[in-house]
């Protein structure tokens, strides 16, 4: 698989992103992202701040994939949730027995978990797990 | 853009897996089919600039970066300035828009648009990584956000909506295969020319639920190209020139988590409703379309999205045969990426000449009805759909 090495800055670099969800917020339009960004996608406005991600949202949409890349065990279930707050996260659903539990509108919550294993590094990350109802 | 640029000639091979050909084969054989097709002849020296549709850069192929000097080198002219151009699936396309530009700007009277792709020297899972499908890095994005995608799962999110929003089935999306294999058996350039029925698409392997093997277009080997040339003397090289009316790029979001819908590329939207503008024409006045089905789910959105019909319209019309080669409004009449294959430098260009074949009348049997002699090709991809590209061509100026 084509990846940056573990080890390299990216990694270093996307940190505060990846486990403390930091992403960027646009005081003109509002507009919810990450990783964060001088600039705002949605509208080129310059004034941005951080923005703190909702670890619990609400699948929008999903995928069932039955022929992921290498290293990846079959099916796994790719989502885009729309999290409390605003902002969207793209991301897999861990910890399903039966991938057809998954549905728009499911609510998930992050839960951080190995995603995979490069040149013997474990690099951890945000998986989503079905919240339990009540 | 109207009234100042035509296509003279054009060039394409079959497109399949072509193991016996070279990436050099296929371009060369491209370019001495478009010279051919040049009624009243051409030399090669008379072309004087050309960009070089190519989105692998090498990889594919095992060798380094691939450049203007590569196309030089492969055609034996290095005496022009050539530019590689790399815009996602729209590359081909977009490397046209850029040679028309270069004929409209006055600075050139003829250029050419190459577009090839060798996808299938690499065997399937590892041509698809090659290709960006094995997700992660290639986006230069941390993997939690990126693991597992590709292009089956970018589409298939897309699907999942669809269906939710628009109450679009499987058999929807199988349908719009059944029409493109079916076009694609008349198309000697088409990379499958086999028929296929709703149920032989749903009983084919799930890929990525909601899409079967079958609602997924090939991996495919492929060249073609367009000989552009300024309006007012195309008819020096041919009497039946088409001519180019509008032509444009648009773009949308290049990560998925920000698109504003999942069903509806504003990538599409806004590519199109440049064009038209830019050509002075409406979606009504086509008479027929090319556009990107990479997934049948692809085409139907497409269709919506360049705005042949309102959303969530597509997979009723389909179904009454609007869009079938004898219907209103026939989409794909090549077989589309879906049968005819999508190399992806190539397929915009394959796709223009179809256009190119449609408006002078010389499709053979899947010749469409023309009406007001106008078509449309489109294209979408790049990171997460964000591009766009269509041209619209007419056999009128």
């Amino acid at each position: 698989m084509v990846q940056p090495a573990p080890a390299s800055p990216m990694f270093w670099r996307f940190n505060p992103e990846v486990y403390r969800l930091i992403g960027m917020k646009c005081k003109d339009c509002g507009h919810i992202t990450y990783p964060r960004s001088k600039i705002c996608p949605a509208c080129g406005s310059f004034s941005v701040e951080e923005h703190k991600l909702s670890r619990r949202g609400t699948v929008h949409t999903f995928c069932i994939n039955w022929t992921p890349p290498p290293n990846l065990e079959p099916p796994i279930v790719n989502v885009i949730v729309d999290l409390e707050g605003g902002g969207r996260y793209q991301g897999l659903i861990t910890e399903v027995a039966n991938p057809e539990e998954v549905k728009i509108g499911t609510k998930v919550e992050m839960v951080l978990r190995k995603v995979m294993t490069d040149r013997g590094l474990k690099i951890y990350g945000y998986k989503l797990r079905l919240l339990e109802e009540g | 853009m109207r009234g100042k640029v035509a296509v003279i000639g054009v060039g394409m091979i079959p497109f399949g897996e072509l193991f016996e050909k070279s990436f050099q084969d296929m371009v060369q054989e491209a370019y001495i089919n478009s010279l051919k097709s040049v009624d009243k002849g051409i030399e090669p020296k008379e072309i004087k600039a050309a960009w070089f549709g190519q989105w692998s850069g090498g990889g594919m192929i095992g060798q380094g970066a691939l450049c203007g000097a590569s196309l030089a080198s492969m055609i034996g002219n290095r005496e022009i300035p050539i530019t590689r151009t790399e815009n996602g699936c729209p590359t081909g396309s977009d490397a046209f828009r850029n040679a028309c530009l270069g004929v409209a700007s006055g600075v050139y009277d003829v250029v050419l648009a190459l577009g090839a792709e060798k996808m299938r020297d690499k065997p399937g899972v590892e041509s698809l990584i090659a290709a960006g499908g094995g997700g992660g890095g290639i986006l230069g994005l941390h993997p939690s956000w990126m693991l597992g995608m590709g292009g089956p799962v970018l589409q298939a999110l897309y699907a999942t909506r669809q269906m939710y929003e628009l109450g679009y089935t499987m058999e929807d999306y199988a349908r719009v295969a059944v029409k493109n294999h079916h076009n694609g058996t008349f198309c000697p350039y088409a990379h499958y020319r086999f028929e296929v029925t709703i149920e032989r698409v749903l009983q084919s392997y799930v890929v990525c639920w909601p899409l079967h093997l079958l609602d997924c277009c090939p991996q495919t080997d492929g060249a073609a190209c367009a000989i552009v040339c300024r309006a007012d003397i195309a008819k020096r090289y041919t009497d039946k020139p088409v001519y180019v009316l509008g032509s444009n790029t648009g773009l949308d979001y290049k990560d998925m988590w920000n698109k504003h819908s999942f069903i509806e590329m504003l990538s599409t939207v806004r590519a199109a409703r440049g064009a038209f503008e830019m050509a002075g024409v409406k979606a009504e006045d086509m008479d027929f379309a090319e556009v990107h089905d990479c997934f049948t789910n692809t085409e139907l959105m497409n269709i919506e999205d360049i705005g042949f019909c309102r959303k969530g319209e597509a997979a009723r019309r389909l179904k009454e045969g609007e869009f079938n080669l004898d219907g209103r409004l026939p989409i794909n009449p090549s077989g589309g990426l879906k049968a005819h294959g999508h190399p992806i430098a190539a397929t915009g260009l394959g796709q223009l000449c179809e256009l190119f074949w449609q408006l002078r009348e010389e499709a053979g049997e899947r010749q469409v009805k023309l009406k007001n002699g106008i078509g449309l090709q489109h294209n979408v991809g790049g990171d997460a759909f964000g591009v766009s590209c269509v041209n619209i061509l007419s056999r009128a100026m």
